[in-house]
């Protein structure tokens, strides 16, 4: 299949449309807007259905309702209308619907900046609701890889009937380059879903009911069980890339825009002879725990962890598995400040020759 | 050999549209490329860049900090990123807009009167076409002939006329590229 040159957003998009996605609620929010703008007009193209809702509340909510009646159903938004979505997304698990959410990252806290940043990890690995569920929290790096785990997004959204997030900085969203674009998958029809909400042609059929609101024991039930189902993606579903470790005293650990950055500086540093590998993280959750735990800490003497994001955030997730193994390093930038490749390679290699003392 | 780009500009020279065309001529003819704009909350004016890699191979980072060649279009974008071109990097100049004199002995400069080749060619916004051409001329960093194919793609849906005064406007850039 030919390569198109695309954008970010765009080809999350169509990647997404390929995917089997037929309803896509929003609100307007940089470094975004390229999502909805572009499903506007291609959703009706395969008979989908384009909203742009009165907020982000009233769009999340549709979502819930789409994905209630067996529709592959997404929203994208940036920090703030991600946090205004939280409650719908809490509902979403607590009804046990299948959605796609995409999260274009930008500095925060609060309305913060347009710039790219990635300063929802928390957020998104953590609580991306109340009621203490999880998603699958998906970080690609390069645009190949947005569309790949864009398209595939719903068969994890499914098979676990929860939501999932795609995580990606502004940086990603707003770059073009160039993407293979995976054939469009078959639409299923909402009637090859059981749990799907569905008019009653006056057949015999079980009558659904979709609640967020259980008896006590039953709720403890249903979260039992997504523990157990939190348990299994750890085990089946780590997405990682492990890069020059074999030797490698020092690790980078790195997702999304600041994996390549610190790629390219890694590749400067391992010229002139710093033996310096990286573990990026593909899926934040289920988070690459035996990347981590399984280095040989007889060769490793320091991890640095690089994010757009201060203080560091995934580095809480990186010292459960490192203990008190290396010492972790932090370096990078915030508030939609960018890394760039000359200053990262700088700082990676400070860390290296303080640390090497 | 990787190349790193810098274009640069007002909000309405086109300098955004000169790096995506730059990096699709690129693609086009089966090399890699990245293009990353720098935005802002303006609706219309403003400050406009984006920074473009080529490479023969995939591109790991889409960020440089420095550039090997460096397009300005205004005075204001030449403060501004002169500093961020390498040592022995090319510079690109509207000279009817960069008024100040080029400090820097260690770069190839190639100034370019921009707005009165547009202007000539008859189509006043075809400036970016024109540094484009000179950008060509000067460093080979995509043909000519691939140049104007990506061309021909993007202006397929608009009048002849338009496109010819493109082919014209890139034939003058690149012919003052060549020659400076």
């Amino acid at each position: 299949m030919a390569k198109v040159f695309m954008k970010g957003n765009e080809a999350i998009a169509e990647a997404a449309v390929r995917g089997g996605c037929r309803f896509f609620a929003g609100y307007p929010i940089t470094p975004q807007n390229e999502i909805p703008e572009y499903l506007s007009w291609r959703l009706p193209e395969v008979g989908g259905t384009f909203v742009q809702g009165e907020s982000e509340v009233a769009s999340i909510n549709m979502v819930y309702g789409a994905a209630a009646g067996g529709c592959r159903a997404m929203t994208s938004s940036s920090g703030p209308g991600i946090s205004l979505k939280a409650e719908g997304i809490s509902y979403l698990a607590g009804t046990k619907l299948p959605a796609v959410i995409v999260n274009i990252s930008r500095g925060g806290p609060g309305l913060g900046s347009i710039q790219p940043a990635q300063s929802d990890y928390f957020q998104a690995t953590k609580a991306l609701g109340h009621g203490g569920f999880k998603v699958m929290v998906f970080a690609p790096a390069t645009l190949q890889e947005a569309v790949d785990l864009t398209y595939n997004a719903w068969e994890y959204a499914e098979r676990d009937r929860n939501p999932v997030m795609i995580l990606m900085d502004g940086c990603l969203g707003a770059i073009m380059e160039l993407v293979e674009l995976p054939e469009m998958k078959t639409a299923d029809r909402a009637g090859t879903k059981t749990w799907a909400l569905q008019r009653r042609e006056g057949e015999a059929r079980l009558d659904r009911m979709l609640t967020p609101y259980f008896p006590e024991a039953m709720l403890e039930y249903e979260n039992t069980t997504r523990g157990k189902l939190y348990e299994k993606w750890a085990e089946n579903d780590v997405m990682v890339e492990e890069f020059m470790l074999e030797d490698a005293e020092y690790v980078v650990a790195a997702y999304g825009i600041s994996a390549r950055v610190a790629k390219e500086a890694i590749l400067r540093l391992r010229e002139e002879g710093f033996k310096v590998g990286m573990i990026r993280p593909i899926t934040l959750n289920p988070f690459p725990k035996k990347s981590f735990a399984n280095l040989d800490y007889s060769q490793v003497k320091g991890i640095i962890d690089i994010e757009l994001a201060i203080p560091a955030q995934m580095k809480d997730d990186i010292a459960l598995e490192v203990k008190d193994r290396a010492p972790i390093y932090t370096y990078g930038r915030s508030g939609g400040v960018l890394l760039d490749d000359e200053s990262t390679y700088i700082a990676i290699k400070k860390i290296i020759e303080g640390g090497a003392k | 050999m990787k190349k790193s780009l810098i274009f640069s500009g007002a909000g309405g020279q086109g300098v955004v549209s000169a790096g995506v065309m730059t990096a699709k001529a690129a693609v086009d003819a089966g090399k890699y490329a990245t293009f990353l704009p720098e935005y802002g909350p303006e609706q219309r004016g403003g400050s406009a860049k984006c920074t473009v890699v080529i490479d023969e191979d995939a591109i790991v980072s889409p960020l440089a900090k420095k550039c090997d060649i460096l397009v300005t279009m205004n005075e204001q974008s030449f403060k501004k990123f002169a500093p961020q071109l390498k040592e022995g990097g090319v510079l690109l100049l509207n000279s009817n807009r960069v008024t100040s004199a080029v400090t820097r002995e260690d770069v190839r400069v190639i100034a370019i009167p921009v707005d009165d080749i547009a202007n000539e060619v008859g189509n006043p916004k075809a400036g970016n076409i024109v540094i484009i051409g000179a950008l060509i001329g000067a460093t080979g960093i995509v043909s000519e002939e691939e140049f104007l194919e990506s061309l021909k793609k993007k202006f397929a849906s608009k009048a002849p006329q338009i496109m010819e005064m493109n082919a014209v406007a890139l034939k003058k850039g690149v012919e003052l590229g060549k020659s400076l």
